[in-house]
């Protein structure tokens, strides 16, 4: 067995015990969706405490920096609230919420990079990356050198399989490609990150 | 392909452990309650319907073409286009900047009026300067909406960053709310000033930053330290942090002393002190619970905490949540909750500071101070998500109440 779905065999270690949500965790999603769109916000931030580290654990391996995560997430919900009344129902609320999230990371990250590929024309500045004390650890610290050496839609198939968890189908619905494509780039982010990691052991 | 299944080789083990440590990268409850402030926040403010929306663009299309035909006919005759040398870069230009020719603008009307100074995109560049003289004024666009009101004897530059920059004198700036994502950004000396939408000042004088907020919250920072300034704060820093302190009258406080303690500003008002960014110290903390060690975390929180900045406002409501939740001390936890709004009257965590201090009165069985609790959460909180679920736990502490005392 390979290393996919490692969110399901780790389950995340709750540090500060949380608070009872207002709703449920029972609450299915197309109910709570149908709840949203009523307008109730008990549902909203039931939908949030769902989804929130979802979010977060996404928005960090597809690189956004630490100091813009709190932001980013921020504007993937309120993308969230404005277009849930867009969601057909089709796919998973969260296979909705990644794709929404993906195409957030992908624009910051170009952004980003215009704002970066400038200071080095003109000013001749390095970009300097900052750092999460808390992700400080070196197995992170590897792991986004890793991901940082892929291109943003491989990066983004890898992290889907690898880190969340998703099926190809679902990470075809969420990237928007052929079931194909999301095999033959996973294959190819999965050889890159091997080869780079090789060079990076002594 | 073969992926990570030879227990024995160095690189697969890298990326495995990578990948596990990614996993559980899911935030702190914290952030997440920070977050959703903002977010509630954001939903309680509807945008305007499709026809308004339209009505609005409309608008702002005509007043921005009529401000253009405006300044065209009306600005040649009154701003003069210099080619001066560029002046020195700016304290905080650490980095050498490009070498363009600086054109100096300098408004010529003697009167009061504030003169309309045209700044195009391409001017907005490093070392172009508009200043004013002594008696002048002018009103300098900034892009983006964002207008800058130099009064006299000041100048606006723009950084290596292509940031505005206030050089000298006393800058009023208005920035309209920025669309989510984006932030307003402005410089005087070794700080950043970082607005979402809001009116300010920024002052150079006496070897003095100094900045007061108008409308609207903004963040000074320096480096990776930053303090947080609502509507009716001042600020001051000194423009040369190495400097010892400068010699200026400390800005009131917004919060009245309590008997027996220090004053204690929100977000530093009135303070040169700047803090770290607003995950440290509880996410430090979080690590210290992780090894097992409660007392380090709770050093750190408490450390933390009696900074000042978001860090501090974090901090501060995250030892009420440990002290309840991991060390289960209830009554400790909402002496530090109420401590925290004390502090933090208007902090992005008040809501939650006040409804725990509703619920853990209530699982304690303090039903007389729960009750005084929720039915001030309810009148505080009209719109919020857990009214509800207050006014029901209200009903029953007063059926209990009730019940215990039967006259």
């Amino acid at each position: 067995m390979g290393a996919s779905n490692h969110l399901k065999a780790n389950m995340v270690q709750k540090q500060f015990t949380k608070t009872p949500s207002p709703v449920p965790a029972a609450i299915a999603d197309a109910e709570l969706v149908r709840s949203c769109r009523a307008g109730e916000m008990t549902a909203w931030r039931s939908l949030y405490d769902r989804y929130a580290p979802l979010v977060h654990r996404f928005s960090a391996a597809l690189g956004i920096p630490v100091e813009e995560r709190e932001d980013a997430t921020q504007d993937i919900f309120i993308a969230v609230y404005r277009s849930l009344r867009h969601f057909r129902g089709e796919a998973q609320l969260s296979t909705w919420i990644y794709r929404i999230a993906a195409r957030h990371a992908i624009r910051l990250g170009r952004r980003r990079r215009s704002r970066e590929l400038m200071r080095a024309t003109i000013l001749r500045e390095k970009p300097q990356p900052t750092v999460d004390p808390s992700e400080r650890s070196t197995h992170l610290a590897t792991l986004d050198r890793l991901l940082g050496k892929l291109a943003p839609k491989k990066r983004t198939v890898l992290v889907l399989f690898e880190i969340e968890g998703l099926s190809a189908k679902e990470i075809s619905d969420v990237v928007g490609c052929p079931e194909n494509t999301v095999w033959s780039r996973l294959h190819h982010a999965r050889a890159e990150m091997v080869k780079t990691a090789r060079r990076m052991v002594p | 392909m073969k992926w990570l299944d030879s227990p024995q080789d160095e690189a697969e083990r890298l990326i495995r452990e990578g990948l596990d440590g990614a996993a559980q990268r899911t935030g702190d409850e914290i952030t997440h309650r920070r977050v959703w402030a903002k977010v509630a926040e954001e939903m309680d403010s509807p945008r305007p319907r499709i026809v308004g929306r339209f009505l609005l663009v409309g608008s702002a299309l005509v007043l921005v073409f009529a401000a253009g035909a405006l300044a065209y006919s009306y600005l040649p005759r009154h701003a003069e286009v210099a080619t001066a040398p560029a002046p020195a870069a700016p304290p905080s230009a650490s980095q050498p900047t490009t070498p363009i020719e600086a054109k100096p603008v300098v408004a010529e009307s003697q009167n009061k009026a504030i003169d309309e100074v045209p700044i195009s995109e391409a001017e907005r560049a490093p070392g172009h300067v508009v200043r004013t003289r002594v008696g002048e004024r002018a009103r300098v666009g900034l892009g983006g909406g964002a207008v800058a009101d130099l009064d006299e004897n000041s100048a606006i530059t723009w950084d290596s960053q292509h940031r505005p920059s206030v050089e000298r004198g006393t800058a009023h700036l208005s920035v309209p709310h920025q669309p989510p994502g984006w932030r307003f950004s402005v410089t005087a000396g070794p700080y950043v000033v970082t607005v979402v939408g809001t009116k300010f000042d920024v002052r150079l004088a006496n070897h003095t930053v100094e900045v007061d907020v108008s409308e609207g919250i903004v963040e000074v920072w320096r480096g990776s330290h930053s303090t947080r300034l609502a509507a009716g704060d001042s600020w001051h820093g000194p423009l040369n942090p190495e400097d010892p302190q400068p010699r200026v009258a400390p800005a009131p406080l917004a919060f009245e002393e309590k008997k027996g303690e220090p004053a204690q500003s929100t977000f530093d008002k009135g303070e040169s002190k700047l803090e770290p960014h607003a995950s440290h110290g509880v996410q430090e903390a979080q690590a210290a619970l992780r090894a097992g060690d409660t007392q380090r975390a709770l050093d750190i929180l408490t450390r933390a905490a009696q900074g000042s900045g978001p860090a501090a406002e974090n901090a501060a409501y995250a030892l009420g949540h440990m002290m309840r939740y991991n060390l289960d001390h209830p009554r400790q936890a909402v002496a530090l909750w109420d401590k925290y709004r004390t502090r933090f009257p208007s902090g992005l965590l008040r809501i939650e500071a006040d409804l725990s201090i509703v619920e853990t009165l209530a699982q304690v069985g303090d039903a007389r101070a729960a009750l005084s609790e929720a039915d001030a959460f309810v009148a505080r909180y009209p719109n919020s998500e857990r009214r509800l679920d207050v006014q029901r736990l209200a009903e029953r502490l007063r059926a209990s109440q009730a019940a215990s005392n039967p006259r």
